[in-house]
């Protein structure tokens, strides 16, 4: 195994890390608000992480490039749809103080 | 290694579909198909399909699921205020199906089951012969695109692709007939969102150039049509969810040609085809190419058009009074 590769399973590793943080955030957290910080933070945390593994393995400029797009637009798509979710929710519900409706 | 892979993905599409049809709630069953769709848009890039994948990911969790979004959104509005009023109205509807008479269930079942026997038959059948893969393979350099499908869908098929485009006309022409005749009446609950908006603005010349990348990366590899037309689409619906109704604001000649043009061209082409002497859609080989290109991109903008004037249309009439909710 070169360095490489090892780097690149380190870096696929502690990106499922995070994924399964947030997963767990999501199923375990009390209130929308929380869930959506854990899905949002570690998530993109996590797809960032995957993506730098996956760009060292092709180990093509242009690819990595690419990749690296994909991340950001994916940062770019779901912070702002979190936060539409959020002030969707915050107006929605405001009287019941932030407490999901089920 | 990769079989384990492939039967977990089996397990997971099949586990989401049954969910997504039992979830209690309304938007768990919305999430659930999303999700379902992924899984199917996997399962068809472990199958070898990109193209299925690309469309599959973006018509069934990208349009579907935003249609999908937009009817729950209306549902939810008529919802709040009478939360236990639709829970009894559930539950009676329930106990009504719980002592529905037998026979439309046993058709229903017989209907289903000589659907699976059927669907298993014609699975069965598949490794016999050896399909038209060779055949395909062989005709490619006279059809004028490198990549297979791309020449089964626009070549050797293009008829069927034709029939396709006109399925979604088809379909907005159905929403119109539902929807009355007043339509883009005005624009769709402008958000007044500048974060939302920038990112919109951000993200349609972004939108743009993937579609247009697709459309030309048809011609070698994975794409085509479909796909573009999906992404081009979004821009339409983003545009209009961001308070830039595009279809409202061109004028009404325009806005038939834009969603005629890819089905018209394609069959004032075959005419021509026939008119010199050749079979309806069969190419010359020597402007295949050149051909298909255009055919392609002028589809594509018209599907395009229809995935955002359906979106449109299907956004607006929730805006009319509602007088459908206080009777159901």
């Amino acid at each position: 195994m070169t360095i490489t590769e090892l780097i690149t399973v380190i870096l696929l590793v502690v990106g499922c890390f995070f994924f399964l943080a947030g997963t767990l955030g999501v199923l375990r957290f009390p209130d929308l608000f929380s869930r959506l910080h854990a899905l949002t933070k570690a998530d993109n945390l996590g797809l960032g992480f995957i993506a730098a593994g996956i760009a060292l393995h092709i180990a093509s400029p242009w690819s990595a490039l690419k990749i690296f797009f994909i991340w950001l637009f994916t940062l770019l798509a779901s912070s702002t749809s979190c936060y539409l979710i959020a002030k969707f929710q915050r107006e929605q519900h405001k009287p019941q103080n932030g407490k999901e409706q089920e | 290694m990769s079989v384990l892979i492939d039967i977990i993905l089996a397990i997971l599409a099949i586990y989401l579909a049954l969910q997504s049809l039992l979830a209690p709630r309304l938007s768990q069953s919305v999430f659930l198909f999303f999700a379902f769709g992924l899984a199917l848009a996997l399962a068809w890039i472990r199958l070898g399909a990109v193209d299925v994948a690309i469309t599959e990911a973006a018509i069934a969790a990208g349009f579907l699921g935003a249609l999908f979004l937009d009817a729950l959104r209306d549902f939810s509005v008529s919802d709040t205020e009478k939360q236990e009023n639709t829970k009894a109205d559930q539950s009676l509807v329930s106990a009504k199906n719980t002592n529905s008479p037998w026979l439309p269930r046993l058709a229903l079942g017989l209907g289903l089951g000589l659907f699976l026997l059927i669907s298993l038959e014609a699975v069965w059948e598949i490794p016999s012969g050896g399909g038209l893969t060779e055949l395909a393979e062989a005709m490619l350099p006279a059809s004028g695109v490198e990549h297979p499908v791309t020449a089964v869908l626009l070549n050797y098929r293009a008829y069927d692709t034709w029939l396709e485009i006109g399925v979604i006309l088809m379909g907005l022409l159905a929403i119109f007939a539902v929807g009355g005749r007043e339509l883009y009446r005005k624009p769709v609950m402008a958000v007044q969102d500048p974060l939302l908006r920038q990112v919109i603005l951000f993200f349609t010349p972004v939108l743009f150039l993937f579609g247009a990348f697709l459309l030309y990366v048809g011609k070698t590899g994975p794409g085509g049509a479909f796909q573009a037309a999906v992404l081009w689409g979004a821009i339409g619906i983003l545009l209009h969810l961001g308070g830039w109704p595009v279809f409202a604001v061109i004028p009404r000649w325009l806005r038939q040609l834009l969603l005629t043009a890819g089905l018209g061209f394609f069959l004032l082409l075959g005419f021509l085809f026939i008119a010199g002497g050749n079979a309806l859609f069969e190419y010359p080989p020597a402007y295949a190419g050149f051909l298909i290109l255009i055919v392609e991109t002028l589809a594509a903008i018209s599907i395009a058009a229809a995935l955002t004037a359906i979106f449109a249309n299907l956004n607006q009439m929730k805006e009319t009074p509602n007088e459908t909710e206080t009777t159901t």
